[in-house]
């Protein structure tokens, strides 16, 4: 292996608004090594390689590459200089073919204005082999999955002759057969010389993918290390800066009547495949059940689905006794389903509308906040007041504009609304995501109390510790099917396997 | 996804505001201010045009001013009016007569208002829930022209009974007409701006059927004219002042009042109003909050057309008396109604004082309003288009409007212009 | 075969398909047979004819294809409503609407202006902006076309003109649309506004009451007399608007400067991080859209009429807009939908003779086609992902 590193970051600092995302950053990759970034949500790993990439500006600190100092203002700066990124949302046009996106801004011409398409598909078809990245060139991208979807996205960069290849976040949406035969196209490639910045948050594949790892925490390098002598317990150490075991104080569970009831529900996603294929369960009143997953395993739809967002192609949902198979989200809450959802910004709040309107977005056109259909703004303050009292949301009183909040007492008002409503089951989706460690603890005890308060609560979350530390039961999904059921005690690697597809189908779950 | 704060990396969907979430930062960033300057650049702008072309713009804009009747309350002095529909006399400040060319001139200005406030809330109204009601023009034929059908038959009707019939025919022709937009919308998601516009020349092409030689509504008395019948005395609005025979101002304007106020009540008082603004801001959330969305983007829309196809009865009801096809195709007050609910910013408020000024612009250069000696009144009319084109331009500018504010908060307070920035 | 087309998109089995396009042509053959010179008398012929058609398209749509077999149905039901017609209307009248080359060559004249407005309407939408302002930009075509060619004294400056008049104010909606992020919508309605008031105002100012002169000079038509009576003498526009419709269809799918120019409408973020420039991509579109829409309007006034009358566009930059829509932004689409169009205003001012006023709902055709098209009745219409839409540059 070459020592001399290809790149070089030096002193990186880049600041936005309330946040210093880099500071001072120094960082650097040699050829033919997978050097792994990794940090908690919000670390600023992103932030780093969007400068890298072009992206961003940074306030200062310097770029070397092959020793000689470059400036790069723009994504073709970076092509220019022999990088390529492979963003966490793919940057591929749904209606034109593989080949015509990979050849995108650098197509080869036929009589100097022609696109020469057969060239092109041909040159696809020989780097994909090259790379040992199998993809149909003439396949439109609407058409192939999310893990050929990735290895278009690679051969994109490559077209452009990546020396370097930035990948953010690769696994976050792939099952984990196809993050397996990532991560031996990431061998494949790292073997042909190229080098490769891996962005993740995730220690197990950082540990089988990387040859040395650097760590970032709230905007700082921690430590650059190899992958030798690198453990699991030291890198969260350094992630988190803390003992990662976030266990939530709470009593024993005293499960009782099951409240939410799930049989063999099949719903399908917004382009008409089965996202949940037949799953069962139920949660019963005063336990917390947890749902485990890799994202894009089917919560999403089977949360819409529970509260009547989504339609349902087969099976059942019941409340105590009430049928919701194919309830409204007006009836599904008028039934005593609470929803937490997983982004406040886009579903939780109407960020335009007023603290007091925001609390009042379920019961709006109930007593006592309006008597037919008359708006009773007076009892909306009160309320108002009230719970922002009781939730301790700070930054704004009732005439507040939701969107003028941060983002931990934004969710508090969420978590305000819902929990007053005093719902019989509570649905949590990713009730933390982008929260600070306060607000987490917040919400969580608020999870705890309504299960203590005897309602069902129902948790799904990617985080698979929340999972594990707040529920009295977990479940895990994978690709539409409930795949395990584990009590809360389960270890780490078993639920792993099973979230990788490992597990055994368990028919007790329901 | 890392950075919350960092707008990159949100997806390039994400920024796709609403009209409504636009207008919304308008209210907080502008205040009155900014309207009031964008409608001084199309005026200075106006100007440069009328100057160019060699004429005095100071007065030209004098005499539109003039031609408009707003002179008339500088005109102050000792004089009586009558009360509408008593014979009492009191005493008032200005001189009523319409036999004042000022006065006259005033009522003109009035009886434009009158239809542009509606098809101003028209727009306002599809506006707060996200959609861009483009079609108040057929909404306003549609009422018009089932205006002038009520009016003109059902001639045994009592006076009370067969006007109020006709407005509210009329204002229903218009609610369905806009509710087929909102039910595509909803139903298949056809985009609101295409099928408005499609409905408009719908409208303008059926008008013209409707009234033109032969066709089913011309009138039976000659049939070389292209017109409706007139409609009968029964059906007319009370005249509220002015000689009834010289379009005299009606009581249309009085229900044009009472729809701003009541615009403001559905939008702030009733759940109705709740549940439109929640889904203009985020249809998403709405939806979350258990809002159906497609339940009101068809009751939007058909509001919005209620408050066009009223303007539409209106006219006809009150001044105009009968539709012809030259009338049906030469209309643009309901597109102008676009420039009147943006130039409001969509408030009640902002809405009425919008349509004076386009009804003050309008009548102030029309034919028979504007002093000929002074400024062709041709050329007038396309100053009038132009200006009204310009307000359009300049309101629609956001980051324009966003760069000014930033400048005036960076010379007040430094360092918050960054803040701003972001919550833009 | 071209993979590079996107219409196959869709896995349509070609044979399938002709059916299908087999039929919309029987249903057109049932009215052809009752119109002269076949004129067919018994009502059984165009019935049965505009049976097989409707048959052909419920087969095709059992199979699934539904568009194309959507469309033979309606053809079918189409053809026997209107061949009906045509059996209980007279010879005489039937003889005085229906003369082919007459009406053909209307239709060209018609279509013309609305083909090149089209096109310009597919670039701009292609690259992910809304035109409503089409009407705008070819009223100002128009008039500045007449006024160029009047001043100058020649057609070809007098084009120059309209093209530059159209491309001005489609300049104005570029810088509002993309880089002051103004909402598309009310900035093309402004532009429709502002070329009302400015080509009203210069006109009268110009040219007073007696409006333009008589000698304005035309643009030529070419007389090629082997083509026959029809296609003998056309203006030398329409012949233009041809080769237009040819090389818009290839730079859009067979160039790199189409596939630029169609990443940029459907996904403007992916283009940006391959180097593309959105704002550059979308101003050229727009411009070259108004160029164009401006192109169609001096044909309707330096072409065809030789002169200008206040608002002569009279909505066809709508129509246009609406052909772009119906024709699912395709060159060859938007060309047919044209000609559609165009035949209905050339068959609204034929039937004026025999059915009087009635014959000027074939102007709403165009309007309501599009509603039912937009409606998703027959197929949806799929407009480019990111139209409308304004982009945010880091």
């Amino acid at each position: 292996m070459d020592e001399a590193p290809v790149l070089e970051l030096r002193g990186m600092t880049k600041q936005f608004p309330g946040v210093l995302a880099n500071d001072h950053i120094d960082f650097d990759l040699r050829r033919g090594e997978v050097h792994a970034l990794l940090g908690e949500n919000g670390a600023g790993k992103s932030t780093l390689m969007s400068i890298l990439y072009g992206l961003y500006t940074p306030d200062s600190g310097e770029v070397l590459l092959n020793g000689k100092n470059v400036e790069i203002r723009s994504p073709k700066d970076a092509i220019e200089h022999g990088i390529g990124m492979v963003h966490q949302h793919f940057m591929l046009i749904p209606v034109m073919t593989v080949t015509e996106n990979i050849v995108l801004a650098q197509e080869p011409r036929q009589a100097g204005v022609l696109l020469d398409y057969d060239a092109a598909s041909a040159r696809v078809r020989e780097i994909s082999q090259r790379f040992g990245l199998a993809v149909d060139p003439d396949a439109y991208i609407e058409k192939i999955t999310v893990g050929q979807q990735q290895r278009v996205e690679i051969l994109k960069a490559l077209y452009r002759g990546a020396e370097i290849l930035i990948l953010d976040e690769p696994t976050a949406v792939l099952t984990p057969q196809e993050a397996k035969e990532l991560f031996e196209v990431v061998d494949g490639l790292k073997a042909q010389g190229k080098s490769i910045v891996f962005i993740s948050h995730k220690l197990n594949e950082v540990l089988d993918v990387a040859d040395r790892i650097s760590v970032l925490r709230r905007g700082k390098l921690v430590e650059t290390i190899p992958r030798e002598g690198a453990t699991e317990a030291g890198l969260a150490r350094s992630m988190v800066g803390r003992e990662v075991l976030l266990r939530v104080e709470k009593k024993e569970a005293q499960p009782g009547e099951p409240l939410l009831r799930v049989e063999d529900l099949s719903v399908r996603d917004d382009r008409g495949l089965e996202a949940v294929r037949g799953v069962s369960f139920d949660v019963r009143a005063g336990e917390i059940v947890g749902i485990a997953g890799v994202d894009g395993n089917g919560q999403t739809e089977l949360i819409d689905a529970l509260t009547g967002l989504r339609h349902v192609s087969g099976g059942r949902i019941s409340v105590g006794d009430e049928d919701l198979t194919h309830a409204s989200a007006r009836q599904a809450l008028d039934s005593g389903v609470g929803h937490i959802p997983q982004d406040r910004q886009r579903r939780g709040l109407v960020l335009d509308f007023n603290l007091a309107e925001n609390l009042a977005l379920h019961d709006y056109g109930k007593e006592p906040f309006s008597h037919f259909g008359w708006m009773n703004p007076r009892s909306w303050f009160r309320w108002a007041r009230t719970l922002l009292q009781e939730f301790d949301v700070r930054g704004g009183g009732p005439t507040t504009r939701g969107g003028s909040l941060s983002g931990g007492n934004q969710q508090k008002v969420v978590v305000a609304r819902e929990v007053s409503r005093d719902p019989s089951v509570l649905i949590a989706a990713q009730p933390t995501r982008g929260l600070d460690v306060g607000a987490i603890e917040f919400v969580h005890r608020r999870l705890v109390e309504q299960r203590d308060a005897g309602k069902a609560v129902l948790l799904v979350s990617l985080e698979l510790e929340e999972v594990l530390s707040l529920s009295d039961r977990v479940l895990v999904m994978y690709e539409g099917r409930i795949v395990a059921e584990f009590p809360p005690d389960v270890s780490e690697e078993e639920v792993g396997i099973a979230m990788l597809g490992g597990g055994q189908r368990d028919e007790t779950a329901a | 996804m890392s950075e919350p704060q960092a707008p990159l990396r949100a997806d390039p969907e994400a920024y796709a505001p609403t009209v409504a979430r636009r207008l919304a930062f308008y209210q907080r960033a502008g205040g009155i201010v900014t309207p009031l300057m964008t409608a001084v650049i199309a005026f200075l702008m106006g100007g440069l045009v009328v100057l160019s072309t060699g004429h005095n713009p100071l007065r030209t804009y004098k005499a539109i001013f003039e031609g408009s009747g707003l002179n008339w309350l500088f005109h102050l002095g000792n004089y009586s009016i009558g009360l509408p529909f008593t014979d009492t006399h009191v005493w008032f400040w200005w001189d009523t007569s319409t036999n004042d060319t000022a006065a006259y001139n005033l009522t003109q200005t009035l009886l434009t208002t009158t239809p542009l406030i509606l098809t101003g809330l028209a727009v306002a109204f599809a506006f707060r829930c996200g959609l861009f009601n483009i079609g108040g023009q057929g909404q306003y034929l549609v009422g018009a022209i089932v205006g002038v059908y009520i009016g003109s038959r059902f001639t045994d009707m009592a006076h009370l009974p067969h006007v109020l019939f006709g407005i509210t025919a009329a204002a229903l022709a218009g609610a369905l007409w806009g509710a087929i937009a909102g039910f595509l919308k909803a139903a298949v998601g056809a985009h609101e701006v295409i099928t408005t516009i499609m409905l408009n020349w719908v409208a303008y092409w059926g008008g013209s059927y409707l009234f033109g030689r032969g066709g089913p509504l011309q009138n039976h008395i000659d049939k070389s004219i292209p017109i409706s019948d007139d409609i009968v005395d029964n059906a007319k609005l009370p005249a509220l002042w002015g000689n009834p025979h010289l379009q005299a101002l009606d009581v249309g304007i009085f229900i044009a009042l009472a729809s701003l106020v009541a615009f403001y009540i559905i939008l702030n008082r009733t759940t109705l109003g709740y549940e439109v603004r929640a889904v203009g801001y985020n249809p998403e959330a709405a939806r979350y909050g258990g809002i159906s969305v497609a339940r009101n983007f068809i009751l939007a829309m058909a509001i919005s057309g209620l408050f066009a196809g009223l303007a539409g009865g209106l006219d006809i009801l009150g001044w105009q008396f009968r539709l012809g096809v030259l009338d049906v195709q030469v209309s643009n007050i309901g597109f102008i109604g676009i420039a009147v609910a943006l130039l409001g910013r969509n408030t009640a408020v902002g809405v009425g004082f919008a349509a004076l000024l386009f009804g003050a612009l309008f009548t102030g250069t029309s034919t028979r309003s504007l002093d000929p000696d002074v400024f062709p009144p041709q050329l007038a009319g396309n100053l009038a288009l132009m200006i009204q084109a310009l307000v359009l331009l300049f309101v629609g500018a956001d980051l324009l409007i966003l760069y000014l504010w930033n400048v005036r908060r960076k010379l007040r307070l430094p360092g918050a212009a960054q803040a701003a920035k972001e919550s833009a | 075969m071209s993979t590079l087309d996107s219409s196959n998109r869709l896995p349509w089995q070609p044979t399938t398909r002709h059916v299908a396009i087999a039929g919309i042509v029987l249903g057109l053959f049932a009215f052809w047979l009752t119109i002269p010179p076949v004129s067919a008398r018994s009502p059984w012929w165009p019935v049965l004819v505009g049976l097989c058609a409707i048959a052909a398209g419920i087969w095709t749509v059992s199979r699934g294809i539904g568009r194309p077999g959507w469309g033979a149905i309606a053809a079918g039901l189409v053809g026997i409503a209107l061949g009906l017609l045509a059996t209980r209307a007279s010879l005489g009248n039937l003889d005085q609407v229906v003369v082919w080359s007459a009406l053909l060559s209307s239709t060209l004249v018609w279509a013309t202006p609305l083909t090149y407005a089209a096109i310009g309407g597919m670039f701009n939408e292609r690259s992910g902006v809304v035109n409503i302002g089409l009407e705008g930009m070819m009223l100002a075509g128009a008039f500045f076309g007449v006024l160029g060619a009047d001043k100058l004294d020649s057609w070809p400056l007098g084009l120059l003109c309209a093209a530059l008049a159209g491309g001005g104010f489609a300049l104005i909606h570029a810088v509002w649309s993309i880089h002051l992020r103004a909402d598309q919508i009310v900035s093309g309605t402004a532009i429709n506004f502002l070329a009302l008031g400015v080509t009203g105002y210069f006109f009268i100012q110009i040219y007073g009451e007696n409006g333009t002169p008589g000698d304005v000079p035309r643009i030529p038509d070419v007389n090629v007399g082997f083509l026959g009576s029809v296609f003998g003498h056309l203006n030398l526009m329409i012949w233009l608007s041809f080769a237009l419709l040819i090389v818009a269809h290839i730079t859009l799918f067979k160039t790199p400067i189409g596939l630029r120019i169609r990443s940029v409408g459907e996904h403007p973020r992916a283009a940006d991080t391959v180097g593309i420039s959105v704002y550059g991509t979308r101003y050229a579109a727009v411009v070259v859209s108004g160029i164009l829409a401006a192109l169609g309007g001096a044909y309707l006034s330096i072409g065809y009429l030789g002169s200008f009358s206040e608002n002569m566009t009279a909505g066809r930059g709508f129509i246009a807009l609406a052909a772009v829509i119906f024709g699912n932004w395709r060159p060859f689409g938007a060309f047919a939908a044209a000609l559609l169009f165009g035949g209905s205003t050339a068959l609204s001012f034929r039937l004026a003779q025999p059915w009087g006023n009635a014959s000027v709902l074939f102007q709403a055709l165009p309007y309501v086609l599009t509603l039912i098209a937009v409606a998703g009745v027959i197929g949806r219409s799929v407009p480019p992902a990111a139209v409308g839409r304004p982009y945010v540059k880091q």
